[in-house]
């Protein structure tokens, strides 16, 4: 996964100077929550209404409630001695910026993995197409010696209209583990099988934004 | 601060510009820009007034895990473009709710 960035700047405060007047408002609604995941009777699930997909079996569902380096995904833990696990997810907001696929597999390859002290190196870049959008598909693999472990990983970087969403697997391993391609299989799956059911908050946005400038 | 960065041309279609403030000296500020492709400013506040204008700054318990008695917390500000603060929120950004409230402030300056 890709780590957040950790330095002073993480503590700086942030101005943004904008012409215009403050108009507040929010509304609640005292609903159940639903759950996260939903079957259908097409052999595929449903993420809280937004994506269907091909999920998993018997693997656990991963989610981040605090905003952070990812929507969603799924974790399986592994035969074999620690830290013996694959874990794979949907990050519509992967680490860079740039809105160019080579750059911004550049950037988010500078910082794949960069907490965990293993030195990801790229084995394999591809440009593909997914579900008709341009894409890159990157194969990483690096190690940590000292924490004896090693780790395996497939991205899928896919533009989708002005943003970049991401697809990500990394299977761990320790030092004299083997991989195991079933994991890969099941991510493969995942990500062909992913549709999402609504527009995205940007692509709403960006249309808001559009309309506003006429 | 990469979300920001990704954020940019919208936050230029909004008419809103992005600074960063720390108190980090300029050099250590430069090296932090470069390593995440950032192109707007970044303010290097090292003594730090504009910090504690904003209320971002503390030198006052809790102090940091480490130890670090000054700091900068981490805080986003929204100013309109007569000064006047409109949008606080501390920790980390959350930037659908940074875009929709530019927004709506952009709407109201175009409704004016």
């Amino acid at each position: 996964m890709k780590r957040r960035t950790i330095s002073r700047w993480g503590m700086g405060a942030f101005l943004l100077a904008v012409a215009g007047l403050f108009v507040g408002g929010c509304a609640t609604t005292g609903e159940k929550p639903k759950p996260a995941l939903v079957a259908t009777d097409k052999g595929t699930a449903i993420y809280e209404d937004k994506y269907e997909f091909k999920a998993p079996l018997g693997w656990k569902l991963l989610r981040d409630y605090s905003g952070g380096d990812f929507e969603f995904g799924f974790l399986k833990f592994e035969k074999g001695d620690f830290p013996s696990q694959s874990t794979f997810i949907y990050d519509p907001e992967p680490f860079g910026s740039d809105r160019d696929l080579e750059t911004r597999a550049k950037q988010y390859c500078s910082r794949f993995l960069w907490n965990s002290g293993v030195l990801a190196e790229v084995k394999k870049q591809n440009r593909v197409q997914l579900w008709g959008h341009a894409a890159i598909v990157i194969q990483l693999e690096g190690e940590n010696p000292n924490r004896n472990e090693k780790a395996k990983s497939l991205v899928y970087l896919v533009k989708k209209g002005n943003q970049i969403i991401s697809f990500a697997l990394t299977q761990w391993r320790p030092m004299n583990g083997t991989f195991a391609s079933e994991p890969f299989e099941h991510f493969e799956t995942f990500v062909q099988s992913f549709k999402f059911l609504k527009k995205t908050f940007y692509e709403e946005f960006e249309e808001k934004v559009k309309k506003l400038k006429g | 601060m990469d979300g920001h960065q990704r954020n940019l041309y919208l936050y230029e279609a909004l008419n809103a510009r992005v600074l960063g403030v720390s108190m980090d000296d300029v050099t250590t500020s430069t090296y932090f820009a470069k390593s995440l492709w950032l192109t707007f400013p970044l303010l290097s506040n090292t003594l730090p007034w504009m910090g504690t204008a904003y209320g971002a700054f503390s030198n006052k318990p809790p102090f940091l895990t480490d130890g670090t008695p000054q700091w900068f917390g981490r805080r986003t500000v929204i100013v309109d473009k007569k000064g006047i603060v409109r949008y606080i929120r501390n920790d980390t950004p959350k930037f659908e709710e940074i875009l929709t409230f530019l927004l709506k402030l952009e709407e109201e300056f175009k409704g004016r």
